[in-house]
């Protein structure tokens, strides 16, 4: 390889890195205004098609702004007012049963331990540790619940910003994008569009994707734990939806916490913890069978271990919003990384 | 003076956009699209400055889009041979808007030149927004680039007749 080919590919990596130094350090300077700027941008996605459409059929552009952002303010106050009352009366059913579920999956666990070491013939002595561990998870239950309250005040802050960031972002994010991607030099000019152009597409792309497998694996397992028997299913049904977005773990933590419900109801039916299980695994065969290949076509191509790992980075650095982030992100660094390959490989070819 | 904060400052301005439509619209890609369309479409379009002998793209770099000369001179080379010398109105690189490929050749700038880039990204906002003028457009540009494939086999007809 001669000099300037190396010199390109070392360019290359330091371009690579900067990038995601720069990202990194934005992320965590906006983290506390994260959720409302990814509301805002997925309501832009959703909204810009409209307002292209008013615009070109003569109606002013700030005037089309404000009647979708109107129109769409309506219809989520109407869309909140149906479905949040029912789903505050599940999470105030669920809180009231935590005490008795924990107490009773204490007992559970106590017994069979018991039994396990009984049959091995050896003093497992197991116990401490499971009782241990259940305090602690209590601790978890609860942390979980306070993530949810403070969640809820956050949407309360977004639904303020929300319609003021996507008003802005409607106006002026395409002249704000080309001004910015004009200050890319001469040489870059080109392969800098090209770039936003693949991953805007494969954002957007999957966006759209796991926003449509979030909603029918929401109704697919509020249908299965309805049909169970098991309480509050719209509920565990929403948040199975919503812990659809994390790939791999979340499924197992939906898993739990249809577990941690089944072992809570009165009376006790161990049955219905296989039952919850089942429903869950059930919804995930439709996931993967039915749903991913039909909705998310333009799936992003990443292996498993990247996204896991990718997943528990971005989970410790920015929380619950990191977790949603990581696979996006990914799947945009790849690209980035692969286009600035590929450049820097023509560019050391020709020497 | 404009308001920095409530005007938006990011426009081209109006009498450039109004010579590029001009000039986009005296090409072929853009026969029977309405002079509102095309500068509609100019006010989004990228013009970009480039120095005495400086490269727009070489032989092999990926290419987003058709570029057309708004002032000054371009020459398109392979390896070093000369195929043409491109002025104030041509356009070129028009393969990109078909297809997301590499470049197949060189195009150096003989002097201080401003080039205006219609990326592929423009022009699928655009066929979204109006797919009957975008249907109209596409319809050119494959005339554009049968008559290039034409001229393209007349010529190697020429230099290999069997």
């Amino acid at each position: 390889m001669s000099g300037s080919g190396d010199n390109a590919y070392l360019q290359t990596f330091k371009l690579f890195f900067w990038l995601i130094a720069i990202t990194l350090g934005s992320f965590y300077l906006l983290s506390s205004v994260m959720l409302p700027i990814i509301i805002s941008f997925t309501l832009y996605a959703l909204l810009e098609p409209v307002m292209n459409t008013l615009v070109r059929r003569g109606m002013n552009r700030s005037l089309a702004i404000a009647l979708l952002l109107v129109l769409m303010l309506t219809a989520s106050m109407l869309a909140i007012g149906f479905a949040l009352p029912p789903l505050f009366q599940q999470v105030a059913l669920l809180k009231s049963k935590l005490p008795a579920l924990f107490s009773q999956f204490e007992a559970f666990l106590t017994v069979y331990v018991e039994r396990l070491g009984a049959q091995l013939g050896i003093d497992l002595n197991l116990s401490d540790i499971l009782v241990n561990l259940l305090s602690q998870s209590t601790s978890l239950g609860n942390a979980l619940l306070a993530t949810l309250s403070a969640s809820v005040a956050g949407i309360t802050l977004s639904m303020i910003l929300v319609p003021l960031l996507t008003y802005f972002i409607l106006r002026d994010y395409k002249s704000l994008r080309n001004r910015l991607l004009g200050w890319l030099p001469n040489h870059r000019f080109e392969l800098g569009w090209l770039i936003y152009h693949r991953v805007t597409r494969q954002l957007e792309a999957y966006t759209r994707g796991v926003m449509k497998q979030s909603a029918i694996m929401a109704v697919v397992a509020s249908i299965g734990y309805w049909i169970v028997g098991l309480d509050i299913p719209l509920l565990l049904g929403a948040l199975t939806g919503l812990l659809n977005l994390i790939p791999y773990i979340g499924p197992l933590i939906s898993m739990v916490l249809a577990v941690l419900v089944a072992a809570a109801m009165t009376p006790f039916d161990p049955q219905l913890i296989y039952y919850a299980i089942g429903v869950v695994v059930m919804a995930q065969v439709v996931d993967n069978v039915i749903v991913i290949p039909s909705v998310i076509a333009n799936a992003v191509d990443l292996h498993p271990v990247p996204v896991i790992v990718g997943i528990l980075i971005f989970g410790n650095l920015f929380g619950a919003i990191g977790v949603i982030l990581a696979i996006p992100a990914l799947a945009a660094a790849k690209i980035i990384f692969n286009n600035l390959y590929q450049h820097a490989y023509n560019a050391s070819r020709q020497g | 003076m404009p308001d920095t904060i409530w005007t938006n400052i990011f426009r081209t301005p109006r009498d450039n956009q109004a010579q590029i439509a001009e000039l986009w619209q005296a090409t072929p890609l853009f026969a029977g699209i309405p002079e509102r369309e095309v500068r509609e479409l100019a006010g989004n379009m990228h013009l970009r400055r480039f120095g005495e002998g400086e490269v727009v793209f070489r032989e092999g770099d990926q290419a987003a889009g058709a570029i057309l000369v708004f002032e000054g001179q371009v020459e398109i080379l392979a390896d070093t041979r000369r195929l043409a010398l491109l002025e104030r109105g041509d356009f070129f690189g028009e393969i990109a808007l078909a297809e997301n490929d590499q470049r197949t050749a060189t195009a150096r700038c003989r002097e201080e030149t401003r080039l205006v880039f219609f990326l592929k990204q423009d022009l699928e906002e655009w066929i979204e927004v109006a797919p009957r003028l975008g249907n109209r457009f596409l319809m050119n540009l494959a005339s554009v680039l049968a008559r290039r494939l034409h001229e393209a086999n007349l010529l190697l007809a020429r230099h290999c007749p069997e």
